[in-house]
């Protein structure tokens, strides 16, 4: 099973505390990707990726049907460049507290970062890219099952598995 | 049906290159990232090293979808999603664009912005940001 090291976790978090900004892409279940960039995540014990669920759309139709996802390093990225991949999927604010995925309990997760623009609101974020109002339904979880290398010349290399 | 990429998103993904996300036959996503690549029109043509095409070449047997995201600032600065069939051409990676998306955060997350029309498109940009070229190095 793949851990993240402490290193990867310096870099899972939201850039005004120093971590980056990441893609994460998933895909139907008959093939057609997706990839959007997101600024809310964090890292959850050593194996787990989070982000909010805000604005996704695709994201959540794919994920339904294909639960199955990649998380990549954007932006900075110079010595971080990261790809983790694994089950994924939405926890809901609407799910039972109790709820379990993958070993996580919805009422953990929601009760830290079920209001992320309130506990890390965007405030590095430029004004003309900024949304006027966050509106969170949920948090997108990430179980890493394998990381690998996007650097051009090594692509592909597994670092953990 | 095809669509030209206007002037400002031809120039950033250019100077950031992309992050490009394709589907494994088992449904996986697998990624991709350039630091640069080029734009002609509607096509963009993103130079692949010989372990990024080790790593795709079976599943180019049939051109399959790609989605492209900018990268670098780009992933902040210019939320675009690009989609369309790719094609492995020597070292290139050749996406034919036929999807064009808007992934600011907020009411306008994906929106699609190809059903505008090339002119509604370059407007609709012009209304909201002023960096047509992102900034030298």
């Amino acid at each position: 099973m793949a851990k993240l090291t402490p290193e990867m976790k310096q870099v899972l978090k939201v850039v005004g505390k120093g971590g980056a900004v990441v893609f994460l892409s998933t895909c139907s279940k008959d093939g057609k990707p997706n990839i959007v960039a997101e600024r809310f995540i964090t890292h959850y014990k050593d194996e787990y990726i989070l982000i909010a669920e805000m604005f996704a759309q695709k994201t959540k139709v794919n994920l339904n049907e294909n639960e199955q996802g990649c998380i990549s390093v954007a932006h900075p990225s110079k010595g971080k460049t990261w790809v983790f991949r694994g089950p994924c999927t939405i926890i809901s604010h609407a799910a039972s507290p109790n709820y379990r995925w993958h070993g996580i309990r919805a009422k953990e997760v929601l009760a830290e970062w079920g209001n992320w623009a309130e506990k890390e609101p965007p405030d590095e974020v430029p004004p003309d890219i900024a949304p006027p109002k966050l509106a969170q339904r949920g948090i997108i979880a990430l179980k890493v099952e394998e990381i690998y290398s996007w650097e051009p010349q090594e692509a592909g290399k597994v670092l953990s598995s | 049906m095809t669509v030209p990429l206007t002037p400002r998103m031809k120039n950033w993904i250019e100077k950031f290159g992309v992050h490009a996300a394709v589907a494994t036959r088992d449904r996986l996503p697998v990624v991709l990232v350039s630091y640069g690549c080029e734009v002609e029109s509607d096509t963009v043509k993103i130079p692949l090293s010989r372990a990024q095409i080790g790593q795709v070449k079976d599943l180019f047997a049939e051109p399959p979808l790609v989605a492209l995201g900018p990268g670098q600032l780009g992933s902040v600065r210019a939320p675009y999603q690009f989609k369309g069939k790719g094609a492995l051409q020597n070292n290139n990676l050749v996406v034919k664009v036929s999807e064009i998306y808007c992934t600011r955060p907020g009411a306008e997350a994906g929106l699609r912005l190809d059903v505008l029309g090339y002119e509604k498109m370059k407007g609709f940009e012009e209304e909201r940001w002023k960096d047509l070229k992102p900034p030298r190095a």
